[in-house]
This record gives structure tokens, C-alpha cells and sequence, in this order.
């Protein structure tokens, strides 16, 4: 009897889970990826407009179509500091192939002074963008740097890093990928 | 509170509750391993070796997969970045390992993996709560009064039902009569798992799909919880009883 009981109590569940594999199907795209902007993967990355030490606009919404690494860095952030020479490599290798990197400085609690220093020192090529209201970290819900966004040629965030530094072979498999 | 808890653990502190969840699923599993018929050495090897492997398999078989990156600088091997990883090749890894370990040592399969039950049991938790600190696993945008905000919307908190499930599963399975047949107490965990995931999958909003509208993981959790239904009765059937 216990063991007739147990099989109708199984086939149940898998059929009434059959079922529910149909009634719960995404019929109305509610895997939003893609739809909302936020800074996860597979979202669309938070638009911003930030200006360069030397005054120049650059608006993430107008590099749509280019692959894109956003990197969130302070000058005091050793593994920050750590990283650039990488970027720097990878940027110089790739960058024909339609590689952008931006890289965003937190100056609302970084020491400005110290930033152009660096860049001099290590031989940045890269744009350099200051976040000097926060309002772009606090759009991308930064927690720890440095932060890494790998975003595709339709805006979209294909991978997310965050800590560092990023080993060479890292950056380049995330690059490669995104860009074929 | 959640917020505390997420910013606590941001990534990438939030592999630090998988690793607290594994050593506290260690020392539960040590303590009921004898009940299984299986010293607390043994489980303790078959969990590192398989461990070492996870690791071990994950690193090589990505860095095999993405062998010219690696060519070009050989050191990327021995990185401490987590993302040159491959969590898929790294669990078969350890499933091999774990699996010529227990041939090896003459392990009894259905035994071992009894006693195994509350460490995959604790690891389920474990994910949940990375999942909720790394705002992976995220839900569906709602309406619902309980919704979590996250990524710019109002979603189910598929992180918390995933890991209330998980509590239930480790409740059930923890305090599963012990007269029970070899092997039902691991099928039981297999199956209230996957039927779990069957349920929650459809209140995620980072679903894969396959066939327009299905989620993959959907379908993957009902073969699952078949597997788990049926081999649990054909092992009930042959009343293999301790």
C-alpha cells in the first residue's frame, strides 16, 4: 500500500513539474538582462558623461558599437596602481580591433594632484576620466576597487571584475571574446 | 539588514561565506560520517582531494581553453583572480577525483555519499548566501509587497528563497530517520534540490533559455529530481536496508 502511495506521489510531482515548466516559461522576457541599465552582467551599462584632466567630454553612450573596459581606480589603491601597465599592454595590442578602455579615476576621494603623476609615470595612453561628484561610482554601486566592467559592442555588460589586479591572461580571454 | 549583509560580504569577500559554508559542512558530515559506516579520515580525504581538484581542474582546464592567452604570459597561471576559472570543468574534476578516490580506498559509493549529504547540504546554504551578497541569482522585476531592490528594480528575492529552501533541505535531510535505506538519504538531498530549483527558477530573471521561452535550468532540475525519484525507489525495491 506505503509503496503504491509513494509511486502516485512521484509521478505527481514530476508531472504537475512537467507542467510548471510550461506555465512558468518566459513568455514576456522576464529575464530583463539587457533592458535595464545597471551595473551586472548582461545589463545595459549606466550611461555617463565625464570630463578628462584636461577638459575633453567623453560620453559613454557615444562609444556604442566599440568594445569598451570601464576600470574604477584610485591612486591609492595598490592593486589599482598595480594593474595599469596590463591595461596599458592590452590596450596597445587590441585597441586597432576597436578596444576602448576609460579608465575613471574617483577623485571625490582620491588626492587630484597625484592622479596626473601616475599617468605620466606609468605611460597611460588610455583616456583618463574623473568621477570628481561620485555620481558615476554611485551609479555603478561601486563597493571595491579597482572595478572592471568588460561591456559589448551593444552597450551591454558582458563580464564584471571587481578587485585586482587583473592578470594578464584575464584580460585578454575577456578582450578576445568579447571582440570576435 | 540585507544591505549590511551585501555590503559586508560585497565580492569578492563573498567567497568567504562558500568557504565557511564548506568547513562547517566538513565538520557536520565528520560527525555523523560513522553512522554511515564511514571513518572520519576517509571523509575528510575524499572532501580535500575533491576540493583540491575543484580547484586544481578549474584553473588548468581554463587556462587550456584559453591556451594562447596563457602562452603569451605563463605566470596568468598562478594569478589569484578567481575569473580564470572554470566552475563547470572544475566540478567534474572533482567529481572524478572524489569518485578514483573512493575506488581506490574501496569505498562503498551510496555510504560515502550519505555521509557527503550534509556538506552539500551546508554548501547549497553556502551558494545561497553568495548569491544574495553578489546580487547573482537575481529575480524577476514585481510588484510583490516582499521585493528586493536590486539592479535598478523592484525584483522577487530569488536569493532568499533559494536559500530559505536550501535551510529547509539541510533541515530535512539533517533530521531524516537513520533507519533509512544506503543511498536515500544523498537521493533525498538530490531531490529536494532539484525539485526546489524546478519551483524558484521561474521567479529568476537571469534564466537561460532554450527552445524560445524554457529555462535550461528548469529542465535540467525535473531530469534531476526524475533520477533522484527513481533511483531512490529502485533502492527502496531492492530494500537495500543497513
Amino acid at each position: 500500500m506505503q509503496l503504491i502511495k509513494r509511486r502516485i506521489i512521484y509521478s505527481i510531482l514530476l508531472i504537475v513539474g512537467f507542467a510548471w515548466i510550461f506555465v512558468s516559461a518566459d513568455k514576456s522576457g522576464a529575464s530583463t538582462s539587457g533592458k535595464i541599465p545597471a551595473p551586472q552582467q548582461g545589463f545595459l551599462a549606466p550611461d555617463f558623461e565625464l570630463k578628462t584632466p584636461t577638459g575633453e567630454s567623453v560620453k559613454l553612450f557615444d562609444l556604442r558599437g566599440q568594445v569598451v573596459l570601464v576600470n574604477l581606480w584610485a591612486t591609492w589603491c595598490p592593486p589599482c596602481r598595480a594593474e595599469m601597465k596590463t591595461i596599458e599592454k592590452i590596450y596597445n595590442e587590441y585597441k586597432d580591433q576597436g578596444l576602448v578602455v576609460l579608465a575613471v579615476n574617483m577623485t571625490y576621494q582620491d588626492d587630484p594632484s597625484a592622479i596626473m603623476p601616475f599617468v605620466n609615470e606609468q605611460g597611460l595612453t588610455f583616456p583618463i576620466l574623473l568621477d570628481e561628484t561620485g555620481a558615476m561610482a554611485s551609479a555603478y554601486q561601486l563597493r571595491s576597487l579597482p572595478s572592471s566592467y568588460f561591456i559589448g559592442r551593444d552597450g551591454i555588460i558582458n563580464e564584471v571584475v571587481i578587485g585586482g589586479p587583473m592578470a594578464e591572461a584575464l584580460l585578454r580571454t575577456r578582450i578576445e571574446e568579447i571582440l570576435k | 539588514m540585507i544591505d549590511t549583509f551585501r555590503s559586508l560580504f560585497s565580492p569578492p569577500r563573498h567567497l568567504i561565506l562558500l568557504v565557511a559554508a564548506m568547513w562547517v559542512g566538513l565538520a557536520l558530515a565528520e560527525k555523523r560520517a560513522e553512522r554511515h559506516g564511514i571513518s572520519k579520515d576517509m571523509l575528510n580525504n575524499i572532501a580535500y582531494y575533491s576540493i583540491l581538484g575543484y580547484i586544481i581542474g578549474g584553473r588548468a582546464l581554463y587556462a587550456l581553453a584559453n591556451f594562447s592567452a596563457f602562452m603569451q604570459n605563463p605566470l596568468s597561471l598562478f594569478s589569484l583572480n578567481l575569473d580564470l576559472f572554470d566552475p563547470a570543468s572544475a566540478l567534474v574534476t572533482a567529481l572524478i577525483v572524489g569518485f578514483v578516490y573512493g575506488k581506490r580506498q574501496k569505498l562503498p559509493l551510496w555510504q560515502t555519499l550519505d555521509a557527503l549529504t550534509p556538506f552539500f547540504a551546508t554548501l547549497a546554504i553556502g551558494l545561497s548566501l553568495t548569491h544574495l551578497a553578489a546580487g547573482t541569482a537575481f529575480g524577476s522585476p514585481t510588484n510583490i509587497a516582499w521585493g528586493m531592490d536590486l539592479w535598478n528594480a523592484t525584483r522577487h528575492p530569488t536569493q532568499i528563497y533559494e536559500l530559505l529552501a536550501s535551510l529547509l533541505t539541510f533541515g530535512l535531510v539533517w533530521f531524516q530517520k537513520s533507519d533509512s535505506p544506503r543511498g536515500i538519504l544523498f537521493l533525498s538531498f538530490i531531490a529536494l534540490t532539484a525539485g526546489s530549483r524546478l519551483f524558484l527558477e521561474a521567479f529568476r530573471g537571469d534564466s537561460a533559455l532554450i527552445f524560445g521561452e524554457l529555462r535550461a535550468a528548469q529542465i535540467a532540475a525535473w531530469i534531476m529530481l526524475a533520477i533522484a525519484l527513481f533511483a531512490s525507489e529502485s533502492i527502496r525495491q531492492r530494500g537495500q536496508v543497513h
